[in-house]
């Protein structure tokens, strides 16, 4: 019997379709993972479940009830619950507080019944099989611990359907052993599941079936045991086109990079050499330990161990001596790590190149501009004047910005994580036109991004990590969605 | 909707930037009228007496490197009691040595050394400022009371309560009745002199924060750490050293107290300054959150404030008791404008849309 039905269900932002049509059924006592690339609109038809975003067509059917217009209360009280991936716990609450936050038991005098509290949290626990105590701490607990948690939280409040987003993400092998042997026996005990993971090992050891979401459309959905991972990665990414026409290899000059065996927060033994004019893509699935990989080579993290060398040499402790040795770094999310909102374009622009300049202290602002204009030609950012806050450029302007502030301090060496993030279409084409501009006049540059398409049309070779660790290498002419996204999910391994 | 633009003309523009001068001179004709009212003429003494004052120079020199803490969103609240470690250690200097420069000299690095302890614990340990400051502003305090209870008198220039400039120095007459209370005229106006330092350090501090490297650093690291951080700034020393030149200025401060007022009191002296220097860097348009706000408004903020208390003491009416009541609603008031003022120009642009989109 269908716990969930959701059917024709359609919703677009503006003028851009992100929902078309979409059917979604999960049965009662089933995981049924949820699968999709980035943008494939899985955690649209997620919003709409848990009523966060109002459909423009469609029905919502759970437990019999059909939901014309949900809300965020009424999804809750019908007994759906999203643990989301990044945690909700509040850590500075015990276990059995966070538990029973917002439907604490009181006595008659509005005073916690703490000792009751407890109590139950305890009886919880000892139910489904998870080993914490009520009594500790949320900041004690480990990852994996309060991943539990938060679930626990969610069937105290007698959640019948639950939506795990990447829930294993953050977590050990252990972890996710334990996890999902929690799973399993709360699937026999009548509960669902709605299971969001890119991660095909996982899939194919825990979900009983699956949908496949591709562009805001419904691809394609089954019993786990009927299909393959590379059925299903197929779908995830449908037929594969390469829009070749930009890319062309180059002569490639000197060794200018060398990463030997290194290890750091989130990534470990790595090792790749970069020639002069080389552009090499890192891709993995999020938390693949690529983008700390990228931010270390800038010093902007510290390396446990292992040998980095730029140009022959070896810049030690801060940004500063990397800048000096030529990295540039255009870090990801924009909004976070590179704009400076107070002040104007030009001062976001100069910023950088400021500190390689300090014996001379004073700004002398017709300098300045001068470059400034060089760079806003060369690199084509529309922008009226440069004194005009810089959050009144678009993102794709913005992103040129900061990519003009590395041209600056004439950077050889040029790293770009996830350089697209939050930039129109148009936009994204001319930053991978710069790009291979860049990589003509001997620049050396590393792409970290999710988006495969991307690297077909400008990476030489392409580096695809999981779980920390670079498990492929491919040329330029090998690289293609459907064998990238294999390695990233690790699905390569599963079928082997 | 072309009409709405209006807001981003050029009055407009200078009304969001400049908001503290209108301030300031909406201050100074309450100060005119109630002066009027007392049945006294408004005369330039009147003026020269606000730019002369204390309030104005020694608070508003240490306001300036409190601004630069505010704008790396920080704050600093040992100053009041810095300005009275610092200026015992000019005083006895002076008493000791009679020499003007050494004096200068002790009172820039004893600032300087009472800040780089704020500086680097903040910077370095990685402690909260707030709590930080709060615990130097009581150690500050309480060391020079513990060292003019205990010194020679010979050494401190008084009693066993205040540090002093001994008269019988010769430098004496030059700082005291020269510099310290004198007065240059020009054209029948005349202007203190310790004025002139005040004004010399903001032009100083203008350039600082406007046109060096180092004061866009400032603003960088107050407006947005982490990018200022990915950018190459050294996050770490540019908080700390907003805390060394709250130091100095500090140091400046300490002469000037020591010139103008000749003594020090450790038990009273200074009390509350580093919440006048916070009001007048408010005042002077500088956010609170960090990253914005102009050093000229600083300027302004300070002779806003002294006017503003000013004004408090000329009606005869208050008593001195009430006097920090008024202080404190205005302060209030300022920043309820300045919070608000964003919010209902927002409400109003909404409303006229909807206005005409009904149309």
């Amino acid at each position: 019997m269908s716990i969930l039905e959701m059917s024709h269900v359609s919703k677009a932002f503006g003028g851009s379709k992100a929902l078309s049509d979409i059917h979604f059924n999960v049965e009662e006592g089933e995981i049924h993972a949820l699968l999709g690339e980035n943008g494939a609109g899985k955690s649209t038809l997620m919003n709409i479940l848990t009523g966060v975003i109002p459909a423009d067509e469609g029905t919502v059917t759970f437990c019999g009830k059909t939901y014309p217009n949900p809300t965020i209360a009424q999804m809750e009280a019908a007994g759906i619950a999203f643990v989301h991936q990044e945690l909700n716990v509040i850590n500075d609450l015990t276990v059995a507080d966070n538990i029973f936050l917002c439907r604490e038991l009181t006595n008659g005098l509005g005073l916690l019944r703490r000792k009751e509290q407890i109590r139950r949290a305890g009886e919880l626990f000892e139910s489904l099989g998870v080993d914490i105590d009520p009594t500790m701490l949320v900041s004690e607990l480990k990852t994996g611990e309060k991943q539990l948690l938060e679930i626990c939280r969610a069937l105290y409040a007698d959640a019948k359907l639950l939506i795990l987003d990447e829930p294993t993400t953050a977590l050990s092998n252990k972890e996710i052993d334990h996890l999902f042997s929690i799973l399993r026996r709360l699937k026999e005990q009548g509960k669902s599941f709605i299971f969001i993971s890119h991660k095909m090992p996982e899939i194919f050891a825990i979900a009983d079936r699956y949908t496949v979401l591709r562009n805001g459309e419904f691809v394609s959905s089954g019993r786990i045991a009927d299909t393959t991972p590379h059925a299903v990665t197929s779908d995830m990414v449908g037929a594969t086109y390469v829009d070749a026409d930009v890319y062309e290899s180059r002569e490639l000059g000197d060794t200018v990079l060398e990463v030997r065996s290194l290890s750091g927060t989130g990534f470990e033994d790595v090792s790749f050499t970069a020639r002069r004019g080389e552009i090499i893509a890192f891709t993995g699935l999020a938390g693949c330990g690529a983008s700390e990989l990228m931010q270390t080579l800038f010093g902007a993290m510290p390396a446990v161990s292992g040998e980095l060398l730029v140009n022959g040499k070896s810049p030690r402790g801060s940004i500063v001596s990397f800048m000096r040795s030529g990295v540039g770094m255009l870090p990801a999310d924009r909004k976070e790590n590179s704009v400076v909102p107070d002040l104007s374009i030009l001062e976001n622009y100069y910023l950088a190149e400021h500190e390689l300049s300090h014996r001379r202290p004073l700004i002398r602002i017709s300098g300045e501009k001068k470059r400034y204009e060089g760079h806003k030609e060369m690199l084509r950012i529309k922008a009226d004047d440069c004194d005009n806050s810089i959050g009144s450029l678009s993102g794709g302007n913005q992103q040129k910005v900061f990519i003009a502030r590395w041209l600056n301090i004439g950077a050889d060496v040029l790293l770009f994580d996830n350089p697209t993030q939050g930039v129109d279409v148009g936009a994204k084409a001319e930053i991978y036109r710069l790009i291979l501009e860049f990589a003509k006049e001997g620049k050396t540059i590393l792409i970290n991004t999710l988006e495969i398409p991307e690297i077909q049309k400008v990476a030489d070779r392409c580096l695809v990590f999981y779980e920390g660790r670079v498990v492929k290498e491919f040329r330029h002419s090998e690289v293609n969605e459907h064998d990238v996204m294999l390695y990233s999910t690790n699905a390569a391994e599963t079928e082997a | 909707m072309k009409k709405n633009k209006s807001f981003g003309t050029v009055p407009g523009k200078v009304w969001s930037q400049y908001s503290f001068i209108f301030e300031m001179v909406i201050v100074m004709v309450a100060y005119a009228f109630t002066i009027k009212s007392n049945g006294n003429v408004f005369k330039w003494s009147h003026i020269a007496a606000i730019l002369g004052s204390q309030n104005t120079c020694i608070v508003g020199t240490m306001a300036l490197g409190m601004a630069l803490v505010i704008i790396t969103g920080q704050i600093d609240l040992s100053i009041g009691s810095s300005l009275v470690l610092t200026t015992g250690v000019t005083i006895m200097v002076f008493n000791v040595t009679n020499s003007v420069l050494l004096m200068i000299l002790a009172g820039l690095a004893t600032g300087a050394l009472c800040g780089a302890v704020n500086g680097l614990l903040v910077g370095l340990a990685k402690m909260p400022p707030f709590v930080v400051t709060l615990g130097t502003m009581l150690i500050y305090r309480s060391l020079t009371l513990s060292v003019v209870r205990s010194i020679d008198p010979a050494i401190s220039g008084s009693s066993s309560s205040q540090f002093a400039m001994n008269s019988k120095n010769s430098s004496y007459e030059f700082l005291r009745m020269k510099f310290g209370t004198g007065k240059l005229t020009i054209g029948g106006f005349s202007v203190p002199y310790i004025t002139f330092v005040f004004v010399f350090m903001v032009i100083l501090f203008i350039i600082l924060s406007e046109k060096t490297k180092y004061g866009k650093s400032v603003y960088a690291v107050g407006s947005n750490e982490k990018s200022a951080r990915l950018a190459g700034i050294n996050v770490t020393w540019v908080k700390v050293s907003v805390f060394i030149l709250t130091g100095l200025m500090v140091g400046v401060g300490s002469i000037l107290q020591a010139c103008k007022i000749g003594n020090v009191t450790p038990a009273s002296s200074g009390v509350s300054y580093e919440m006048y220097a916070i009001a007048a860097v408010v005042l002077g348009g500088v956010s609170m959150a960090g990253g914005k706000g102009k050093i000229l408004g600083v300027i302004f903020g300070a002779l806003s404030y002294t006017t503003i208390n000013f004004i408090i003491v000329s009606i005869p009416s208050l008593s001195v008791d009430i006097q920090d009541t008024f202080q404190g609603l205005v302060l209030i008031v300022v920043i309820l404008v300045q919070t608000i003022g964003p919010v209902l120009r927002e409400s109003i642009r909404r409303a006229r849309k909807k206005h005409q989109t009904a149309k």
